[in-house]
């Protein structure tokens, strides 16, 4: 029989049982250590900011991080599947533009359905696009989803080429609503939360994280890997446009870059969630808990009258170190055994 | 539940390389078929064929009479054909479960159901009771199991899609002794079942043990059936290394006993080497062997400095410790790679640019091209290199032509060690011919040669002395009359002493 490497270097690394179990829950549960990071940052920011946990001041937060919490939704599932999507935010703008064009105060609810659909199908042929170059081309996710960024960008400049637009009040009087006394983006994170435990439990999702995991094996298998891909990207896409809704009803107008600064944070907060960006491991939730952090963060930078340019500089500190992980500790591993 | 397969004539080629040339075989219920072959003979090609993994050039695959193909693993497991994957093909951050039922889990309405594929992976694990640790659960992460238990995972999942046909491919390799003993019992009663086998290894014992016939691949070609019960091994084994003639017979000088130490290599450690020790002279070829992936690369690579490792290494009289190919380079240590379209080729750019790419230096600032140009042709001529010019794409050589410019490269270099990993995998018999008329001339000029083979007989007919390697560690070195088909395979095999190193 073969030595039993794996097993021997786990129990030399984690010669305390305890220390191994934790260290399993939270393999299996990778969004706990964001969670704890989400108790930190929220204690942090309500010491800055009395009012952080009454009703008013959640609603206002909670809604303006909701299109960031839906786009870094479908980020995920994208990086799960073992791609990235950095057209995200510019299908955002894209769609919100559309919306705005659209949509008046005198849309009737009809019209507005219809024009939700428009809106639908233009981040699912979006999202298309993408996962056709990815999965069936085999062009690099990063290059591919970048020069598509441009196209949508583009696209939303050519729909709306100012920010402006006035959409009908009672879109964004729903966004503002409290019913229940629980805000309204509640209900959508709870939504999301929910669809995204249904999709876990199908084939689908299996095929997912196959496909993320170890493409070949999964090929090998039987799983269909290039049409898991695309339905990456298809999903993506369609996550955007509900992103843009959500956007669209925040601020009850257009802005053809609404969504530009968006895609950097949605990568950040899948790997603050504790999903990989080499894929094949990871969930939602997390990711979800992620947004919600940096967006604290970004809260306390302003109350503290840190320059804003902190923030962007976190946020590419903590990609590049997501990034560099696995390189550091395989140098390090090669390092100890050739010694 | 009869079942009978037949492949005829199939051929599979990846660019120049031919994998396959003839491959042909007839398996029926109730019966196991040994596929047997040296390294790189096309087993797992033809293997993954019938699994529908790769698709085929030419050929016909028959199933129960019937013409069939299949242009993905999931068309071959719907006709009732699984394989065991030597290279498994689980999922390491998935669980046990998860990975035996991927693409058929059982299902209620749209969820998947965890409860029915926990029952299904404990009714499937429990065929091995007894053999595996109480960490093999259906819950268990795939990448937290050691290679034995994964290997047993990959057997069960094969089992799960409840086949007629099963491709063992190399599926013992990782198992220890009872393991393999069970899937022996295992085996028995799915041939009693009316389910057909067809097991492929290289360890002779084991075919005995398992199979009742053995077709034979050699070089890509399948060269015959034969019932195991009335075949000696030895005759399989001339079936195996026929044309091994093409090698001539050792009738070379001994190397003289003054012949000086090129490389002396003490308690080197590093990536999967476990203390390496060794010598090698000038005008040597050393050899090293054993079965794939024991560490030869690793050893060669470490010695180009492109891996890190540990212990000494004296490279002509002076300690050194290279930690950059450059490095190495710069010492006269030349190396050739063993996948030649990844490492060895440029193969968009011309044969000139590679023939020189370790060399430019030598031709100055800009760059002289005149001369480059006449010193290409000169190695282009001695290579015996069948090109159109010197300015056509490497992509465009044939199999052994590029391996030409690949060793050519570092020809035009002199080194003074040159360093071969497995580089004659997939070229066809007549261009390692020139090959190897190529590696003595070097040779005679006095360069010290390390090469790795998977291929015995290259072994065999090349090399002065060879090193046999087993999972990371040396287990034999053999010199002149020593170097025989049975004590390679043996030492190859760790287990049996017969051979010890010095």
């Amino acid at each position: 029989m073969l030595a039993n490497t794996p097993v021997s270097t786990d129990t030399a690394s984690a010669p305390n049982s305890v220390l191994h179990a934790v260290r399993r829950f939270i393999s299996k549960n990778p969004f706990v250590v964001a969670l704890l990071l989400l108790v930190v940052t929220a204690l942090v920011n309500r010491a800055l900011q009395d009012n952080l946990f009454e009703l008013r001041s959640l609603n206002r937060n909670l809604r303006t991080f909701l299109p960031a919490i839906i786009l870094a939704v479908g980020q995920t599932i994208v990086v799960i599947g073992g791609g990235v999507d950095l057209s995200v935010g510019a299908m955002v703008s894209m769609v919100n533009a559309i919306f705005t064009v659209l949509i008046t105060q005198e849309s009737t609810g009809l019209e507005i359905a219809g024009v939700l659909l428009i809106g639908a199908a233009a981040g699912i042929a979006a999202g298309a696009l993408n996962g056709f170059a990815v999965a069936y081309l085999r062009l690099q996710p990063i290059v591919t989803t970048y020069a598509t960024s441009f196209l949508f960008s583009g696209l939303a400049l050519l729909i709306l080429p100012r920010p402006g637009g006035d959409i009908a009040d009672s879109l964004q009087d729903l966004y503002r609503s409290t019913p229940f006394d629980i805000p309204f983006s509640v209900f959508v994170i709870g939504g999301l939360i929910v669809v995204w435990l249904i999709l876990r439990s199908t084939r689908w999702a299996q095929f997912l994280y196959a496909t993320g995991g170890k493409p070949e094996a999964a090929y090998t298998t039987g799983v269909p890997v290039n049409r898991i891909r695309f339905s990456t990207y298809v999903l993506c896409g369609l996550f955007a446009a509900i992103a843009a809704l959500a956007y669209t009803m925040l601020t009850g107008s257009g802005n053809p870059r609404s969504g530009d600064d968006m895609t950097l944070a949605t990568i950040v907060a899948v790997v603050l969630g504790g999903t990989r960006l080499s894929g094949g491991q990871g969930g939602v939730i997390g990711t979800i808990i992620g947004v919600i952090i940096l967006r604290l963060f970004s809260n306390i930078v302003s109350f503290a009258d840190v320059p804003s340019w902190w923030q962007t500089l976190v946020n590419a500190v903590i990609i590049l170190v997501a990034l560099a992980a696995p390189g550091i500790i395989r140098a390090v591993q090669a390092r100890r055994s050739g010694q | 539940m009869s079942v009978s397969l037949s492949a005829k004539q199939v051929v599979k080629r990846y660019g120049g390389v031919v994998a396959l040339a003839d491959g042909n075989l007839e398996v029926e219920a109730g019966e196991v078929l040994a596929l047997l072959g040296a390294n790189g003979s096309g087993k797992s090609t033809l293997s993954k064929i019938i699994t529908g993994v790769v698709a085929p050039n030419e050929g016909q695959l028959h199933l129960d009479g019937k013409l069939v193909s299949f242009s993905s693993p999931n068309d071959a497991r719907k006709v009732g054909i699984t394989a065991v994957y030597q290279e498994l093909s689980l999922i390491p951050d998935m669980t046990v479960m998860e990975n035996i039922w991927l693409t058929h889990e059982p299902r209620t309405l749209w969820r998947v159901n965890k409860a029915a594929m926990r029952r299904g992976t404990r009714d499937l694990l429990a065929l091995f009771d007894g053999t595996i640790s109480a960490g093999l659960t259906p819950d268990a992460l795939v990448k937290d199991l050691p290679p034995d238990e994964r290997q047993i995972v990959e057997i069960c999942k094969a089992l799960s899609h409840q086949p007629r046909l099963v491709i063992l491919d190399e599926a013992t390799a990782s198992l220890d002794s009872q393991q393999v003993q069970r899937l022996y019992e295992l085996v028995q009663d799915w041939k009693a079942r009316g389910m057909a086998i067809v097991f492929v290894s290289h360890r002779m014992e084991e075919i005995r043990l398992f199979a009742d016939r053995a077709t034979v691949l050699r070089n890509g070609r399948s060269v015959g059936t034969r019932d195991l019960a009335n075949t000696t091994d030895s005759e399989l084994v001339e079936m195996m290394i026929e044309g091994a003639a093409q090698l001539g017979e050792r009738t070379r000088a001994p190397l003289p006993d003054d012949a000086p130490v090129r490389l002396k290599v003490s308690a080197l450690r590093g990536a999967r080497l476990r203390n390496i020790s060794f010598e090698a002279h000038d005008g040597e070829l050393l050899g090293i062997g054993g079965l794939h992936g024991q560490g030869q690369s690793e050893l060669l690579l470490a010695l180009f400095g492109a891996i890190p490792f540990s212990g000494s290494v004296v490279l002509s009289g002076k300690s050194v410790h290279f930690r950059h190919p450059r490095q190495a380079m710069a010492c006269d240590v030349a190396f050739v790679p063993g996948d030649r379209a990844t490492e060895g080729l440029l193969l968009s750019r011309s044969i000139l640019e590679n023939l020189h790419l370790p060399s430019w230096a030598k031709f100055g600032t800009p760059l002289k091209m005149d001369r480059a140009r006449a010193d290409a042709q000169r190695s282009v001529e001695e290579l015996q290199l069948v090109a159109e010019s010197l300015d056509a794409l490497a992509s465009s050589l044939s199999g052994g032509n590029a391996q030409k410019v690949v060793i050519g490269k570092w020809l035009l270099r002199s080194p003074k060690l040159l360093l071969l990993n497995d580089p004659t995998k997939g070229v066809d018999v007549g261009a390692k011919g020139e090959f190897y008329q190529l590696l003595d001339k070097l040779r005679q000029s006095g360069a010290a040669i390390i090469l790795y083979s998977s291929d015995d007989d290259e072994l065999i007919g090349l090399c002065d002395r060879v090193l046999v390697f087993h999972d990371g560690r040396l287990t034999a070195e053999l010199a002149g009359d020593q170097v025989t088909r049975a004590n390679l395979v043996t030492a190859s095999m760790g287990a049996h002493p017969a051979a010890q190193p010095q």
